[in-house]
């Protein structure tokens, strides 16, 4: 009778109380998701000479959310991402990562944009341990999240700017192109590259020949004649530019106009198909800054429509065609129908859906790491596996080489005959 | 202002000396104001080296190089500090800050050595250059660039503000003196006055339209002759001379 009784008293207040317990449930599931949402902190360049940056990581991750919302979410949860501007800029992506911390109690950090920004959040990951707060797939392919002591703290998709340099240094060595020179941003991101090449030379008992630098947030319109005459003074064979897209467009413009005619690459991060605007608009001869580019990317092509994960993504892109985030974007901006970037942030969030579907009817911070674990040979539909250890924070290997063909990035198949 | 004739070599001796204090504080002002802050610079540009060997060793032991170059891009916060290097044990450069490239004066620099040096760098300005070693030296080592021009600046700006200070003392004690010398000089003027309006009295012998003595041959009140001081008597004295008689007594007080 006495459990009869506590039965029914303990319904009745529990459907009296209902309306008021409902937070603090959702609170025991996990700070940042509601039973009917899972909310996604970002912090990205929406601003600035990168902007395009973040706006097409964005969007190539919201056309993805915004069908998996379409289709019921995660176990009925959409996924919302709450969103600020960081301009590219360490300071605020500090500033914007503790409100997403502290004051929108986001589930997780997702899709942060670049180097210099990435390296100063990593330590507010580390002094946040206990609330288990991770970064998912930053858009920079530097070490610092990749290893110790910050490692353990993020997980990356994307293969790193040491695989990509390492890939364009083999390349232009197995075509003879020995004199290599590199042209860089002056902060972490810039390093971070131009570590990879001095290492990528090393190895082959080659030196760099030269460098130059320039200020990040650096625009297109600025003139580049001081670092070009640096590295023409190296008589280079190469160029490895370690930058955005507004500055290397610059750097590229100049070096042809002033007659420094050798390749110049740039890595994934430069952001391709704004340079390739930027180079090509208004010009009566599109090839004239083109015809020596090569781009590394750590998507494929998304002109490759052979490609199942392409196909999706343009599916996707086409069908909801995601805008920038209208309070943050307030320069013009034209967005792209398809970019390398936007593809990433398409990948990015298709593997986001999947650890968090894996983490069940509860998702909880908690079991946010080992449900990345559980990701094995996981088939994005690029053709490269996906695999997570405690020991491979790093979700895919491969970096992919572009050229300019037709007013348009293609695969770069033959160095040889593009180079020799 | 007309200053007594009688006092203007006092006026000018007064000005003289105040202009050679303030002349001799503001020399003495700039000259320790000058040391103390450049001591106090380089010190600080010595201790940022150091802070930054220090934490660079753990980072070029254990981690990557954007790590070092994120490390020592937020001491070019720090006003004053206009680029940072940081070199190994070869004298290869691992970072730096510079923008569009290493200056040709630091690459032919020894980058081995750790010694203060002053550069002028074309383009970017005057320094003074700061290192220290990263663990012992055997790592490499870490070089702090300072603009002297910003360190100038401040000093001269603190040295301004002691000069202006003085300047505003000094120029406040030329008009105190002024003031004094002229409150000194007008009873000798009233004197003068007085003994040319009795001069007059003995010659037209008429002692009270001249306002200097009563009907009685007293001083006239309110006369220079009623003050109790040497101005004073030497009025009363030159009345007694006037009129022959015995010298009057000076007012009670």
């Amino acid at each position: 009778m006495a459990t009869r009784r506590a039965l029914i008293g303990g319904s009745i207040a529990g459907a009296v109380a209902a309306p008021w317990l409902r937070p603090a449930l959702a609170q025991e599931a996990g700070a940042g998701v509601t039973d009917t949402e899972i909310t996604l902190g970002m912090s990205a360049a929406f601003s600035g000479p990168s902007r395009g940056l973040g706006i097409e990581l964005y969007r190539g991750a919201t056309a993805y959310f915004q069908h998996v919302n379409d289709s019921g979410g995660v176990g009925n949860r959409r996924i919302a991402v709450k969103t600020y501007d960081d301009g590219y800029q360490p300071v605020p992506s500090v500033r914007n990562t503790v409100t997403l911390m502290r004051d929108d109690q986001v589930f997780l950090l997702f899709g942060y944009v670049g180097t210099p920004t990435v390296t100063r959040v990593l330590p507010l990951l580390k002094k946040y341990q206990d609330r288990r707060m991770y970064l998912f797939f930053p858009f920079t392919g530097a070490q610092p999240q990749r290893e110790p002591p910050y490692g353990d703290f993020a997980f990356n998709l994307r293969a790193s700017y040491g695989q990509e340099t390492a890939g364009l240094v083999d390349n232009f060595l197995s075509v003879g192109r020995r004199r290599i020179a590199v042209f860089y941003q002056a902060d972490a991101y810039g390093r971070s590259g131009w570590a990879g090449v001095r290492t990528a030379l090393k190895r082959h008992g080659e030196r760099m020949v030269g460098e130059a630098t320039y200020t990040r947030g650096t625009k297109f319109t600025s003139v580049m004649r001081q670092p070009v005459e640096i590295l023409k003074g190296v008589n280079p064979d190469a160029v490895i530019c370690i930058g955005a897209y507004a500055a290397c467009a610059a750097f590229v413009r100049d070096a042809v106009d002033l007659g420094l005619r050798v390749p110049i690459a740039n890595l994934s991060f430069v952001g391709s198909e704004n340079m390739l605007k930027l180079l090509t608009e208004g010009q009566e001869d599109s090839t004239r800054y083109t015809d020596l580019l090569v781009n590394s990317q750590v998507v494929p092509s998304y002109e490759d429509i052979t490609n199942p994960a392409v196909i999706e993504y343009r599916d996707l892109m086409a069908r909801h065609d995601p805008a920038p985030p209208a309070d943050l974007v307030t320069e013009a901006y034209t967005p792209f129908p398809h970019s390398f970037v936007s593809l990433e942030g398409f990948l990015n969030a298709k593997l986001m859906v999947e650890v968090l579907r894996r983490m069940g009817d509860a998702p909880a911070r908690e079991k946010l790491q080992d449900a990345v674990f559980t990701v094995r040979d996981y088939d994005l539909g690029l053709g490269e596996r996906v695999s997570f250890s405690p020991e491979r924070r790093q979700g895919l290997q491969r970096v992919y080489y572009t050229v300019v063909k037709n007013g348009r990035f293609v695969a770069l198949d033959d160095w040889q005959a593009q180079f020799a | 202002m007309k200053v007594n004739k009688l006092f203007q070599k006092t006026l000018f001796g007064i000005i003289g000396l105040f202009g050679f204090i303030g002349l001799s504080t503001s020399v003495l002002a700039v000259y320790t104001v000058d040391t103390h802050l450049s001591e106090e610079y380089l010190s600080n540009s010595r201790d940022i080296a150091k802070t930054i060997a220090d934490s660079s060793v753990d980072i070029l032991l254990n981690r990557d190089l954007a790590t070092l170059q994120a490390l020592i891009d937020q001491f070019l916060e720090i006003q004053g500090i206009k680029y940072v290097y940081i070199t190994d044990e070869n004298g290869d450069f691992l970072a730096h800050t510079f923008v569009p490239g290493i200056p040709d004066e630091i690459r032919q620099s020894d980058p081995l050595s750790l010694e203060t040096v002053e550069r002028s760098l074309p383009g970017m300005g005057d320094f003074v250059e700061v290192a220290s070693p990263i663990l012992a030296g055997v790592a490499g080592s870490v070089h702090v660039g300072m603009d002297t021009g910003i360190i100038a600046l401040k000093i001269q700006r603190a040295i301004g503000q002691q000069v202006y200070l003085i300047m505003i003392v000094f120029i406040g004690s030329v008009f105190a003196a002024l003031w004094l010398v002229n409150l000194a000089a007008k009873p000798v003027g009233d004197l003068f006055a007085y003994a040319a309006a009795l001069a007059d009295r003995r010659k037209d012998d008429d002692s009270a339209a001249a306002g200097v003595a009563a009907e009685d041959g007293e001083p006239a009140p309110g006369s220079v002759a009623e003050r109790n001081d040497e101005v004073g008597q030497t009025a009363r004295l030159m009345l007694y001379l006037a009129r022959g008689r015995k010298l009057p007594d000076p007012p009670s007080s």
